[in-house]
């Protein structure tokens, strides 16, 4: 239960917080925040429509997770070289992760990776 | 999960107790809280006591013992996600984002569903812009609670940013159907947002059906009318966009857009239509500007000048002072400038004899007085926009004739001076106008302004100081304000005077403020969601997206980079090793007179760090001051800016390169950038980046004379670093296009013949002649220092060629540049530029050169 609380009460007051900061620099929101109630709470009520959206919307995520981890095997399947990293790092000045995927999404043409690099 | 070392339930209470503290700011008593737990000798060691003592003491400003309790809780409880959570809070108020979201994603290990750690996690996701991220946790927040709003809204606006918008406005559609039917002003903007949604996925159809079918629960009723506009313009439905326009017109007749977007919806064939238009507009509306004004656009020949002279009458009657600013758009078309002249001479020798505004107004009751006062005012800021200083100078002094004391008059006699190439007269001017009003914040901020055009910083920020708060160094101040434009022109200023590392750090400080601005935006994104205010937050994280785009960070940065190349070249010796002075070899009375110096200048030094040091106290004490009185105020400790460290830097072409690449990323479209990058890795000698700066600026504008010295050079050095394997292959691919011919010398005179009759290219071409081939300085000399019958000749290029000159672009050359002064001296004779040196007091020629040509140049 303690562990509850923790999270709970101290991002309270992070939020307070941050929304005391944003009330400084427009005084009229201070005063709009003490009328508003938070619209973030409110709860919806639930209904039919509501079950069927969450099974498409878990059903399309699925499918973009599957496709997303696809292209991502698909790029690692290309054998790239080392050395040829390391040129594309030293030239472009760029980051070993940078270097590396644009060297795959040319399957491993150092010189197409550069023309594209250089445009 | 439970933690792994479980309180007690007496040492369990006070643990809450702790919470409850820390969430009043009860900070003192946490601590006594956590003193009591910890002091018990089995739970000494206890990692989540340790870690909420540390937040605890980070809220107290004690940063340094926050991290040693929150890493030393951590270490002693690695499986509490209290721990890890607390410890991301903590890099949070540090702002090192990044850090933060590795700590929740580890606190999230051990308890995959908490809300709290979740909507934290969320946050900083789209602060760093991490979508992919944030579309995640958004999914595990919604799936959490999908009977919340926030969830949905939150849900689909990470699909709308990742540009999935059919899924965005699923999620948005299913959610407003199963909202309580509550139609407020939050679910008006919900509305819009949705539409946005619509429009942005390209289905304007769709966007009108929507709006027609809820635009009665829309509370922004001009909101609805323009995007109906919009979206009937785009399905081309002319006529009912033309409907929307006309309405929109009659609630606004000054929204100079809604004409614009009239004409476009009644399909005007010629410009005369949408004059027609306008006339309407204007009988209908006879107070209306915005008309009258759009008018002038679109007439031409005898129209023009009718309705040009009923215009300027009436400004000239009323003394409109920025009448001349309000017409300036019109001088691109010289027929317009013409006629807009022939009438104010007309005007002036009128009023000179009776008072009106031509002979055929006899009858009419007089102008007042100041009719012809404006029409001098109007006419000084003719000529000096057409770059006659002469007869600009002879309006304006006629005007100050006839009312000494008017502020304007004393501005715009600055200003031309300024365009003139005179500093120092222009500041002077505007000084004179600062002492007629000095309450007057704008006059003083324009005061200013001109002082460090003329290189007086101290001046400037004295003038400012009238305005800062009292108690601080108005440069403190200023940059606590963000004052940008202030911030710009000092560092311009330093840069001239030489001084780099003052320059470096107004640069710095301007990087800070964008950054500063980026961090602002955390709050807002709780806020906007909150309050539903979702298209303004849209817009918000776009601004943000490409903030450093603005024009005060391409000042900065290009100052920055200018000074970093320059330290680059001409690295500052070590401040240890200038003093030695050889003193054996000097006679004894030399040698006196030098020890008197020497002695001044410490006395001197002394002086100034005393001064230095009483700003510093009074400095930390308004630090101070002001922490007390906001103890919110969480300011990360930013690394001060010492001007003497920043001119020293190790690596000056890196510090460039950060300067650099936001302006790569986001101001690709000027050509600057790309010619700033290429001087950058020209000295760092990479190859392909040479060529990428090149290739970009060569998309821009293929022709641009300062490009060919870079493509010069890029010849010249693969010419002398043979290229091999793909580094070759890629230059060789990457070249056709640029390159007619791959010989550098070849390459510079076709330039030259091609660009003979403009003086910008025939600069560049004779540079890169002498860089080519030394032994042709007499025919690069005689290229670049040409002035008669070319284009392209102004003080700006001229003022550039003698800084070449001067700089030993063309080698020693004492007498060219002797016989260059006195052409230009006579061409361009307010211009201090060209005097001889010892009329004007800087320390070396090439500072007050650099003085006049920047202020030129903006």
């Amino acid at each position: 239960m303690a562990d509850e609380d923790v999270n709970g009460d101290s991002d309270e007051v992070q939020q307070e917080k941050s929304q005391k900061k944003a009330a400084k620099y427009d005084s009229g929101a201070a005063d709009l925040e003490r009328v508003t109630d938070y619209a973030e709470e409110k709860e919806i009520s639930s209904s039919d429509d509501f079950s069927c959206a969450l099974t498409i919307i878990g059903d399309r995520r699925n499918k973009e997770a599957a496709e997303k981890i696809a292209k991502e095997k698909e790029l690692l399947k290309v054998s790239i070289h080392k050395d040829d990293v390391d040129l594309i790092m030293k030239e472009m000045e760029i980051s070993r992760s940078l270097a590396e995927r644009t060297l795959r999404e040319h399957r491993g043409d150092v010189v197409e990776a550069l023309v594209t690099l250089t445009n | 999960m439970p933690s792994s070392n479980p309180l007690p339930p007496k040492e369990n209470a006070l643990f809450k107790r702790i919470l409850r503290c820390y969430e009043h700011k009860q900070y003192k008593n946490g601590l006594k809280f956590a003193k009591q737990i910890l002091s018990n000798p089995k739970y000494s060691e206890h990692g989540e006591t340790l870690a909420m003592k540390g937040l605890t003491l980070n809220c107290l400003g004690r940063k340094e013992e926050a991290y040693d309790h929150v890493r030393r809780g951590l270490r002693n409880d690695l499986r509490s996600h209290v721990c890890w959570h607390v410890y991301g809070l903590l890099q949070r108020s540090d702002k090192k984002y990044d850090e933060a979201i590795k700590c929740y994603r580890n606190a999230l290990k051990w308890d995959k569903d908490n809300i709290q750690i979740l909507r934290d996690l969320s946050l900083l996701q789209i602060q760093m812009r991490d979508l992919d991220g944030y579309k995640d946790t958004r999914y595990q927040l919604f799936m959490l609670r999908p009977t919340q709003r926030a969830s949905w809204i939150g849900f689909a606006m990470s699909y709308h940013l990742l540009k999935d918008y059919e899924m965005a406005l699923r999620i948005l559609d299913t959610f407003r159907n199963s909202q309580m039917s509550c139609y407020d002003y939050e679910h008006s903007e919900l509305l819009l947002y949705q539409n946005l949604v619509i429009q942005e996925s390209g289905e304007s159809e769709q966007a009108l059906k929507h709006l027609d079918k809820y635009c009665d629960q829309i509370c922004d009723k001009i909101t609805v009318k323009e995007t109906y506009g919009k979206l009937r313009l785009e399905l081309e439905q002319f006529s009912e966009a033309e409907q929307v326009f006309k309405e929109l017109l009659n609630l606004n007749p000054e929204n100079t857009t809604y004409y614009a977007r009239l004409a476009e919806a009644e399909r005007h064939s010629s410009p005369e239509k949408t004059l027609e238009m306008l006339q309407r507009y204007q009988d209908l509306f006879p107070r209306a500007l915005a008309p009258r004004r759009l008018q002038l656009n679109y007439a031409t020949g005898e129209t023009f000048k009718v309705l040009v002279d009923q215009y300027l009458r009436k400004g000239l009657h009323k003394g409109v002072p920025p009448l001349f600013v309000n017409l300036r758009s019109l001088y691109k078309d010289q027929h317009k400038v013409d006629t807009i002249k022939s009438l104010l001479l007309e005007y002036v020798e009128a009023l000179k004899n009776h008072g009106h505004f031509s002979d055929s107004d006899k009858d009419l009751p007089r102008e007042p007085a100041s009719a012809l006062l404006w029409t001098y005012y109007y006419l000084a800021q003719h000529y000096d926009h057409l770059g006659l200083t002469e007869k600009a100078l002879k309006e304006i002094d006629a005007a100050i004739d006839h009312t000494p004391t008017l502020i304007e008059l004393f501005v715009t006699k600055g200003r031309i001076y300024k365009h003139a190439g005179n500093v120092m007269e222009a500041y002077k001017w505007l000084d004179e106008a600062q002492g007629l009003d000095t309450a007057d914040r704008y006059i003083n901020s324009k005061c200013a302004k001109y002082m460090l055009r003329a290189n007086l910083i101290k001046e400037a920020e004295e003038t400012c100081g009238k305005f800062t708060r009292e108690g601080v160094p108005a440069m403190e101040n200023l940059n606590e304000m963000q004052c940008m434009w202030f911030q710009t022109e000092a560092a311009r200023a330093y840069q001239r005077l030489g001084k780099y590392g003052e320059a470096l750090k107004k640069c710095h400080e301007v990087d800070r403020h964008f950054s500063e601005i980026m961090e602002d935006q955390f709050d807002f994104h709780t806020y906007c969601m909150r309050k539903m205010t979702l298209r303004s937050y849209v817009g918000l994280l776009r601004l943000e997206d490409v903030l450093r785009s603005h024009p005060f960070y391409f000042k900065a940065a290009k100052c920055a980079i200018e000074v970093y190349l320059r330290l680059n070249d001409y690295p500052l010796p070590d401040p240890t090793q200038t003093q030695e002075i050889d003193t054996e070899n000097l006679a004894p009375s030399e040698l006196k007179k030098l020890r008197n110096k020497q002695r001044k200048q410490r006395r001197k030094a002394e002086l100034e760090r005393q001064q230095a040091a009483h700003a510093q106290e009074k400095r930390e004490q308004h630090n101070k001051s002001r922490q007390q009185a906001d103890p919110d105020l969480e300011q990360p400790t930013l690394d001060e800016l010492i001007p003497e460290k920043l001119e020293r830097s190790e690596d000056p072409l890196e510090q460039a390169v950060k300067f650099l690449q936001p302006l790569q990323e986001l101001a690709s479209d000027r050509i600057e950038t790309h010619l700033m990058a290429f001087e950058i890795y020209f000295r760092k000698g990479r190859t392909l980046l040479m060529l990428q700066s090149i290739k970009r600026a060569h998309n821009l504008d293929a022709n641009n004379p300062d490009l060919h010295s870079c493509l010069v050079r890029f010849l010249q050095h693969v010419a002398v670093n043979p290229l091999k394997g793909p580094v070759a292959d890629v230059v060789k691919r990457q070249t056709t296009d640029i390159f007619s011919n791959y010989d550098a010398a070849q390459l510079n005179s076709d330039f030259l013949n091609k660009n003979s009759k403009s003086l910008p290219h025939l600069l560049q071409g004779a540079r890169m002649l002498h860089l080519l081939d030394p032994s042709a300085q007499a025919k690069a000399l005689s290229l670049a220092s040409h002035v008669d019958g070319l284009d392209g000749v102004n003080l700006e290029t001229c003022t550039r060629v003698l800084e070449a000159l001067r700089n030993e672009d063309f080698g020693i050359c004492e007498q060219a540049i002797a016989d260059y002064t006195t052409q230009c001296e006579k061409r361009f004779p307010y211009a201090t530029a060209f005097r001889p040196p010892e009329s004007y007091t800087a320390t070396t020629n090439h500072q007050a050169l650099t003085t006049i040509s920047d202020a030129v140049r903006e």
